[in-house]
């Protein structure tokens, strides 16, 4: 490998590695430039904005509800994070430690193989008896245990890392199972808990197969929901839809950046070894 | 591995100490071992709410009559099977399901790989483009629709431009059903092969250093070094990987309703997208659907069992 680096000339390995940013960037970059443009500045199909136009942003907000939409695409990607966490972090360590533990992965990660539309019609009937259509609550519950299969797989490589050892001596210091996953086994596995929240997060906020299902009033609607409503047809809502776009994905954007070791090391760290 | 290896060792002695009689030190062995059942019934729970729950009433609505109001009517047999089978629709989106997710697949895994291994080239870090391949991850995949379907709009687009002023004329990659199609392929592996790239990229840091430079001390070219030496370091990682992409390309859905909406025709009406057509959008025909869900999961089902398969051999053979 180390021989690789110098048979390639670097320069031309920079060259093409920009160019991978560039093509990664590009639609994000569209979006931008789309976002402060007038009607007839899109028309004309170029790259950079002749005018600047905030009106966008604004009108944004007219269209769709977007500021309800954005509230509860928060909601739910908050709540969906906290219930995938509370059950995915005891299941891993079980998964991790007990005997039958590889069990219950192995079935946990064969439902993440289903489709989730194979749920969609039966789940439907399900949330509409238990007054959960319509409702963040249905896809705070529904986001938040469709992830759990992929937190306990990612949580049990982190639980195998620490020395049994240290859960050992737990033991034999009078810790009940319960103490010693809360004060000895989460603490050390904080990092991959913090990952695994993030990804929930993530996949609860991006999901809109459930969301546009269960939800047919804007008071429960999600951002995904809302710009699947923009009708594309029409160069004279591009503008807005770029800029509703951006309102809904910047945050994570930051968030992704912050949190980039975090999450790099979660997904990294799971059973694909 | 060697950060727990030192603790292991540093803990050793203590351990020792603490368990002096033999049959302690066999009921701590014990003891850590009873992680109790409990810890795992919340995940179960919601297994049963999710997966067997929604399955067994899925087998009800697919035998049945069912409107949006009030499901499980009335017994139907198999009327509900045939008549997905009938319609236009179905039996196709069931191969273009196939097809999507095995293309997807393979391209996300070639490039995603090919890419990891340029990086490895470069260093042991990911740098700034470790950044920049998050985004397309964390972008939820209607907005990726959305960007791209703006991107190759024929009027205001970004490339229509360029099109025309290179003279070729009507650019509409969407307006066409072979366009279409591999229009959604390329938007797919835009947002999935970073993922690849990163897990790849981690495996490739696994892979032994000395291992690679006394191949390449012995006169072992790229291709041999990769053959010999990388690929069956890094084999199991990317079979995981694969299997992952696969089951990430049977789940597109969003993508369809916001850049094609299964069009033109029927060239890109996906499964899923049938089935939430079929039952919640168009005409409400909840059996047909449900069958249609019973059948498209049963293929789905054979293509991992398959590939299951063919991993496990691969991952064995040494």
């Amino acid at each position: 490998m180390s021989r690789l680096s110098t048979i390639v000339r670097p320069l031309g390995l920079r060259l093409v590695l920009l160019l991978i940013g560039l093509v990664v960037t590009l639609p994000l970059l569209f979006l931008v430039s789309l976002s402060l443009r007038s009607p007839d500045d899109v028309q004309n199909g170029g790259w950079i904005p002749t005018r600047f136009v905030w009106a966008n942003f604004s009108n944004a907000f007219d269209t769709i509800p977007l500021a309800t939409m954005a509230r509860n695409s928060w909601i739910v990607a908050v709540g969906a994070a906290l219930l995938t966490v509370v059950i995915a972090v005891p299941a891993a360590y079980f998964a991790a430690r007990a005997p039958s533990g590889q069990r219950l992965s192995g079935v946990l990660l064969g439902s993440y193989c289903a489709p989730p539309v194979a749920a969609l019609l039966p789940l439907y009937y399900l949330f509409k008896d238990a007054g959960l259509t319509n409702n963040v609550l249905g896809l705070i519950l529904v986001d938040g245990l469709a992830t759990v299969p992929v937190a306990v797989w990612l949580l049990e490589g982190f639980v195998r890392r620490i020395p049994e050892e240290i859960e050992e001596a737990a033991w034999l210091d009078g810790l009940s199972a319960g103490a010693t996953l809360r004060r000895i086994v989460v603490p050390l596995i904080a990092s991959g808990i913090v990952a695994v929240g993030l990804i929930s997060l993530f996949l609860s906020y991006n999901e809109f197969l459930f969301a546009v299902s269960f939800s047919q009033r804007t008071d429960s609607q999600t951002l995904t929901v809302g710009l699947s409503l923009f009708q594309g047809d029409h160069t004279i809502q591009y503008g807005q839809q770029a800029a509703a776009s951006l309102i809904g994905v910047v945050p994570m954007y930051v968030l992704a950046v912050l949190a980039q070791r975090w999450l790099v090391a979660g997904l990294t760290a799971g059973g694909v070894k | 591995m060697t950060v727990a290896e030192t603790t292991r060792a540093e803990r050793g002695p203590v351990l020792a100490l603490r368990s002096t009689s033999a049959g302690r030190r066999w009921r701590v062995a014990r003891g850590t071992r009873r992680v109790p059942f409990l810890f795992a019934v919340p995940s179960i729970v919601g297994l049963m709410l999710l997966m067997v729950y929604p399955t067994v009433y899925l087998l009800g609505l697919a035998f049945t009559e069912s409107n949006l109001a009030r499901p499980l009517q009335r017994w139907t047999g198999i009327t509900n099977f045939t008549d997905a089978l009938r319609s236009t629709a179905f039996p196709g989106s069931i191969g273009r399901s196939v097809v999507f997710a095995a293309a997807a697949t393979v391209l996300v895994v070639v490039v995603g790989t090919a890419l990891a291994l340029l990086l490895r080239a470069r260093g042991d870090r990911l740098g700034v483009l470790g950044v920049v391949l998050l985004l397309p991850l964390v972008t939820p995949p209607v907005m990726v629709g959305v960007a791209w379907k703006l991107m190759l709009a024929p009027v205001g687009g970004a490339f229509a431009g360029i099109w025309s002023r290179v003279g070729l004329d009507g650019f509409n990659p969407l307006g066409s059903s072979t366009g279409a199609f591999l229009t959604l392929l390329l938007i797919y592996t835009w947002q999935w092969m970073p993922l690849v790239t990163i897990l790849v990229f981690a495996a490739l840091l696994d892979v032994p250093r000395d291992l690679v430079e006394a191949a390449q001390l012995d006169g072992a070219g790229r291709i041999s070094v990769f053959r010999h030496v990388v690929w069956p370091a890094i084999r199991t990682s990317v079979w995981a990987v694969l299997v992952l992409a696969l089951v990430l390309g049977f789940k597109v859905f969003d993508l369809v309703v916001v850049v094609t909406s299964g069009g033109p025709g029927f060239s890109t009406m996906l499964s899923s997208f049938f089935i939430y057509r079929t039952g919640l959008q168009n005409s409400y025909e909840i059996g047909v659907a449900s069958a249609a869900t019973v059948i498209f999961v049963a293929v789905v089902s054979a293509v991992m069992a398959i590939v299951g398969i063919a991993r496990k051999r691969a991952v064995a053979e040494s």
